[in-house]
């Protein structure tokens, strides 16, 4: 007997689902399939979605990123922790370990949770903006700059959120949430004048963002 | 009214005409008119109908604040005709009026009412309509159709627009846009704070753009915004609640959290109260300077301006300076020909009387003559002293009430200053400051130091400026205290000339009389708390804002009390009037929905709301998807399930601290039922645990109790300090349970698992893969027939929903399973059991094991229950008569209630109805007679203490 249940990876043989997926549909997603996932790589042209990342807001679905979660003491966590992915840590005795190839050896227990936490990314000058439709976390660069993390309330359910870079941050949720929370954002996101976005316009952004 | 030629700082463009409609009318307006003020350049002087009596009522306050200008814009009822721009296109519709504006014909309330009639005097609601009771249905079908203020659309689509919150923090929200605020804003900014500024009006700069400064104003307003203010204009702040400012601009709804609050929302200058003060043309001085100068209307053709200190004198100037003939100017000061202006007025050849007040209005339709005179203490005019003068303009100032509401909600107090005849803040709230006239400081340059002082001080409490910055603030506070309030004469509660006829009001929103007070004293409201709810005084959309202090005032002289003990009323959220729609933001309700629940509304389901979760009810035919289960197989998601994984060395421990029974002895692979209990030994929570090694265990709650369940879990493992981990998987894993004779060979062509019931018997868990999908299933049957709860991670959730949907399994929903669970008498936490349910009420004795060593949360309780026979018990029953009764229904014992129904279905299976209930202990036995009373009738149940279907459970085991 195991936890296995609960692991996805690309050798399952069976392509995994977002759960925002019903969204991303109705939203007219491209999708490809990437380590065993159902990915919304893109909506519109991709230069229309690097634009809406670069002058307005964009919003993609990345429930895809692999979760981990970590319990143990804070000695067994810092041991834990590795040198890629995010490492967020909701307490001393708790973290959250994402997109990452997994922790370090150590006594603390690992669970994978990517099934359990849908997942968004928003970036653009107007995600601050966005983020006040449905969120009351203070998220002025003084108060929650690149790096800081913020577990909350997002649309009135629990979850976490971390700024990334100035105006990119990744929102995490509970998956069961996640077709109402691709609504949320959507509609106020597209009243702002954003649009959802594939994962590569994402990455488009990132990479200019570094540029 | 008519236009005067261009104003300097008119807000209205002229090079920009535009046209909107009044009760289908055309009206010409200009670009930044509100629509009260292009109604009336239009000619028009009733803006509306007042609430109670109908009585016409012109513009009061031309800052859209008062009630007295009401319409309907576009179908949206309550908008203020004086605040709200027009828009070309806009279609403007009076309200409160039938046939229409100009001949109302509930205006009857007014005459029936007559001067001191009885017919809707004070707490008419509580005598006019008592008698005789029988004509009540008629009395509220009347009352209902004449109350309220304009009506809404019928439809819903008519009535929905799309509003929003957004939240914005800051670390200073200063509210209100005048001069004290604009310059609190500025100074704050400047140290590096980061400042929102919320005002009223469609642009900052408060009365200064109507008196004079409107340059000075509009530079001030660009330094702030150069230094980084966000100006939120045409908003609101609604309320204070515990930092936390809802300002509402438009169709948005911003929610402002401030680290410092500074109040700079002003004072509102207050009517006089005498005979018919509020026929059309009675305005107040600042609300026809206003239209002067914004809107470039002359309010008037001939003024009188009546007044208690300054502000009312500087009106009559700036109306003469517009070309209206000023008549005079009645001044309540004695040292009224002393004051500043006096001089001005001479020049202008303007009549200044002193120690004179208005003491009644006359005219038809609108102002027609003023009369003035000298009065008492009381307000009664002295003997010859009364002069009519003919006006058509009657512009009033009472003085001015600091608008304090939002200061005293964040917990200030307010105190009577007895020379300026006025409530000031006293003590104020630690982060939060007052600036300009809300607290006493008036004349314009000490509006400006003391909002100086205000965003200074909010900015280095906060942490910028130095120290330099810090030394300048004791010089700052010298000088703003060196210079004197205000002074201004109290007028009377009510001026009159001793003539009978003319109403006086206190509050126009509500249509309360001076009389009105005076009733609620003389039957005892003599408290100003208890008179505002008798009288309502106060209560109308203004918020109190014109009524408060006449108010006070006519208590006052009613009780002889003075006006500082009369006090204030409690000030409530929100400040102003607005509409529910902004205060409900999107309709988004956050909801659950499992990963397969596409595919169930692809089937058709009727999808209701279970918990928070939208779980499919049924698919079209219950009866017959239950049939299905136990003729061949069902599949249902049971995702909603609530899911916990507890893991460490303590793992056991902590759960058999939790549960009655014993969970550190399940083997690895074997599933045991459990239920949960409060400390007083009550059932709150059911489930199976499920060990999946030494260390770890799967456990499963009730679909409703997954997150109390989880909070009580983490709760006790923090406080026991245990060596165990707790996740909470409940949105992570979907859960089908496949279920029926058919269900093993079914799964069986997807797995290659030996589904024997020798090698997988009931109550074991495997590990294996369905359809290429990690899998972890249980053997276990809610359902009474052989089944499997198979669970996988949710992502894959859909995939397995479709796998097994495609071997044949029939879908089947929440009513279906429940008639199923009921034919096993399987029980529903919180359904089936109340706060008050034991296991041993609940048939579920077998599972409290008081034997085991452990303590565990319940026991304390469950030992003394255990030396007692239970009053009551859950036993299951048929109905001989076949009919089904509603769950709630009373179980009778010797004609009396001794308990009640709680589940009752028709099954399908076995024709017959079936239930559950609570009945005394001495009839839970096999065959014991109960009654039910359900809906007006008595009819037999007979008790079953075993399930209906399969009660030796030889299925389930198959």
């Amino acid at each position: 007997m195991s936890l296995d249940f609960l692991t996805l990876g690309s050798d399952a043989g069976v392509v995994a689902k977002s759960p925002l997926a019903a969204g991303t549909a109705a939203a007219g997603a491209t999708y490809a399939v990437r380590d065993g996932w159902e990915v919304a790589t893109r909506f519109a042209e991709p230069r229309v979605e690097a634009l809406a990342c670069r002058e307005r807001v964009g919003w993609a679905d990345v429930s895809h990123l692999r979760k981990l979660e970590l319990q143990g003491t804070p000695e067994q966590l810092v041991a834990a922790k590795p040198d890629d992915g995010l490492w967020l840590q909701v307490t001393p005795e708790r973290a959250l370990l994402i997109d990452s190839a997994g922790p370090r050896e150590s006594a603390a227990h690992v669970l994978d949770v990517t099934s359990q936490l849908g997942a968004l990314r928003i970036a653009g000058p107007l995600a601050r903006e966005l983020f006040a439709r449905f969120c009351a976390l203070d998220l002025r660069p003084g108060s929650t700059p690149p790096g800081a993390f913020r577990p909350g309330s997002v649309a009135r359910t629990p979850g976490y959120l971390l700024c990334e870079a100035p105006d990119r941050y990744l929102v995490l949720f509970g998956a069961a949430y996640g077709a109402y929370v691709w609504e949320v954002v959507s509609d106020a996101g597209l009243h702002l004048g954003g649009r959802p976005v594939g994962v590569d316009a994402l990455v488009a952004q990132e990479a200019a963002s570094h540029a | 009214m008519r236009r005067l030629p261009p104003q300097p700082g008119e807000r209205i463009d002229r090079s920009a005409p535009l046209s909107f409609t009044f009760d289908g009318d055309a009206i010409e307006a200009f670009a930044g008119d509100t629509i009260a003020s292009a109604l009336l350049a239009s000619g028009r002087s009733v803006l509306s109908r007042s609430f109670k009596y109908h009585r016409p009522r012109g513009e009061l306050c031309g800052c859209g604040q008062c009630a007295s200008s009401l319409v309907t814009v576009d179908g949206a009822p309550g908008v203020r005709a004086c605040g709200r721009p027009v828009t070309a296109g806009m279609v403007v519709e009076h309200q409160n009026a039938w046939p229409s504006l100009r001949f109302d014909a509930m205006r009857a309330t007014d005459k029936l009412g007559g001067v001191g009639g009885t017919f809707l005097q004070v707490g008419f609601y509580y005598k006019t309509f008592i008698r005789p009771r029988r004509m009540w249905p008629v009395y509220e079908r009347v009352l209902r159709h004449a109350a309220g203020l304009g009506k809404l659309p019928n439809r819903q689509e008519q009535r929905a627009w799309r509003t929003e919150y957004r939240r914005r923090h800051c670390d200073v929200l200063v509210i209100g846009g005048g001069i004290a605020g604009l310059t609190a804003a500025v100074h704050a900014a400047q140290l590096g704070a980061d400042v929102v500024l919320c005002d009223d009006d469609v642009e900052p700069g408060g009365v200064q753009l109507a008196e004079g400064g409107h340059e000075r104003m509009r530079e001030l307003a660009a330094r702030a915004r150069t230094a980084g203010v966000e100006i939120l204009s045409g908003a609101s702040a609604l309320g204070y609640f515990d930092g936390l400012v809802p300002v509402w601009q438009g169709d948005t709804l911003h929610q402002v959290r401030a680290r410092r609050h500074v109040a700079a929302t002003g004072a509102i200058e207050q009517p006089l109260v005498f005979p018919d003060n509020d026929l059309p043309g009675v305005m107040l001085a600042g609300g026809a300077r206003r239209l002067a100068a914004l809107y470039a209307l002359a309010p008037g053709a001939s003024a009188v301006v009546a007044s208690v200190d300054e502000r009312g004198v500087e009106a009559a100037l700036t109306l003469h300076a517009a070309g209206v003939r000023v008549a005079a100017v009645a001044d309540l000061r004695r040292d009224a020909a002393d004051c500043p202006a006096a001089g001005r007025l001479a020049e202008a050849g303007i009549p200044l009387h002193a120690e004179t007040t208005v003491v009644r209005a006359e005219g038809r339709r609108g102002v027609e003559r003023a009369v003035l005179a000298r009065v008492d203490r009381t307000g009664l005019a002295l003997p010859d002293s009364a002069q009519q003068l003919e006006c058509d303009l009657l512009a009033v100032s009472g003085g001015a009430v600091p608008a304090s509401s939002l200061l005293l909600q964040a917990g200030g107090r307010s105190r009577y200053d007895v020379a300026t005849g006025r409530f000031l803040p006293g003590e104020l709230p630690e982060g939060v400051h007052a600036a300009g006239a809300v607290a006493g400081h008036d004349e314009l340059g000490a509006a400006e130091l003391s909002g100086e002082l205000a965003g200074i001080e909010a900015a280095l409490a906060l942490g910028f400026g130095g120290e330099a910055v810090r030394r300048e603030l004791a010089e700052r506070r010298a000088r703003l205290e060196a210079r004197p309030l205000t002074p201004c004469a109290a007028p009377p509660a009510h001026a009159r000339d001793g003539r009978r006829g003319g109403k006086a009001f206190v509050d126009l929103d509500e249509d309360v009389t001076v009389k009105d007070v005076e009733q609620a004293v003389a039957e005892g409201y003599d408290s100003i708390e208890l008179s505002k709810r008798y009288t309502t005084a106060t209560m109308g959309p203004s918020q109190g804002r014109f009524s408060q202090l006449p108010a006070v005032r006519a208590l006052a002289a009613a009780t002889g009390m003075p006006v500082g003990e009369i006090g204030l009323t409690t000030a409530r959220p929100p400040w102003t009037t607005v509409a529910l729609g902004v205060l409900a933001g999107r309709p988004f309700e956050p909801a659950k929905r499992s990963s397969i629940h596409a595919r169930h509304r692809a089937l058709g389901a009727t999808v209701k709301w279970a918990g928070d979760w939208r779980r499919a009810y049924d698919y079209g035919d219950a009866a017959a998807e239950a049939l299905a289960v136990q003729t061949t197989v069902g599949l249902i998601d049971v995702s909603t399930l609530g899911k916990l994984i507890v893991r460490g060395p303590d793992a056991g421990e902590l759960l058999d601290r939790l549960y009655p029974n014993t969970m550190s002895s399940i083997k690895p692979g074997r599933i045991r039922y459990g239920v949960l209990l409060s400390d007083a030994g009550r059932i709150t929570d059911d489930g199976t645990v499920c060990r999946l090694d030494d260390e770890t265990f799967y456990v499963t709650t009730t679909s409703s109790g997954a997150a109390a369940v989880e909070q009580w879990f983490s709760w006790w493992l923090a406080d026991w300090d245990l060596d165990a981990h707790l996740t909470d998987v409940t949105q992570g894993v979907s859960a089908l349970n496949l279920a029926g004779p058919e269900a093993r060979a079914l799964l069986g062509r997807l797995t290659e698992l030996d589904l024997s019931n020798e090698a997988f018997p009931y109550l074991d868990a495997q590990h294996t893969t369905v359809a290429g999908i990690p899998c972890l299933l249980l053997r276990i049957g809610f359902v009474g027939e052989v089944g499997y709860e198979i669970h996988c991670a949710s992502a894959h959730g859909e995939r397995l929903w479709d796998a097994l949907a495609a071997e044949g399994a029939r879908p089947f929903g929440l009513e279906p399973q429940r008639i199923l669970r009921l034919q096993k008498q399987h029980i529903l936490v919180g359904q089936d059991t109340d706060s008050e349910s034991t296991p041993y009420g609940a048939a579920l004795s077998w599972i409290v094991k008081l034997e085991k060593p452990q303590q565990f949360i319940g026991r304390w309780a469950l030992e003394h229950a255990a030396q007692r026979t239970a009053a009551t018990a859950l036993v299951g029953f048929t109905v001989p008569s076949g009919r089904v009764p509603t769950e709630g229904a009373v179980v009778l014992h010797d004609g009396k209630p001794a308990g009640q129904v709680t589940s009752a279905r028709r099954s399908p299976k076995l024709n017959q109805a079936i239930g559950m209930a609570w009945v005394p202990a001495a009839q839970a036995v096999d065959d014991a007679r109960i009654h039910i009373s359900d809906v007006g009738s008595t009819f037999e149940a007979r008790v079953t203490t075993k399930p209906f279907y399969d009660p030796e459970g030889a299925v389930l085991r198959s």
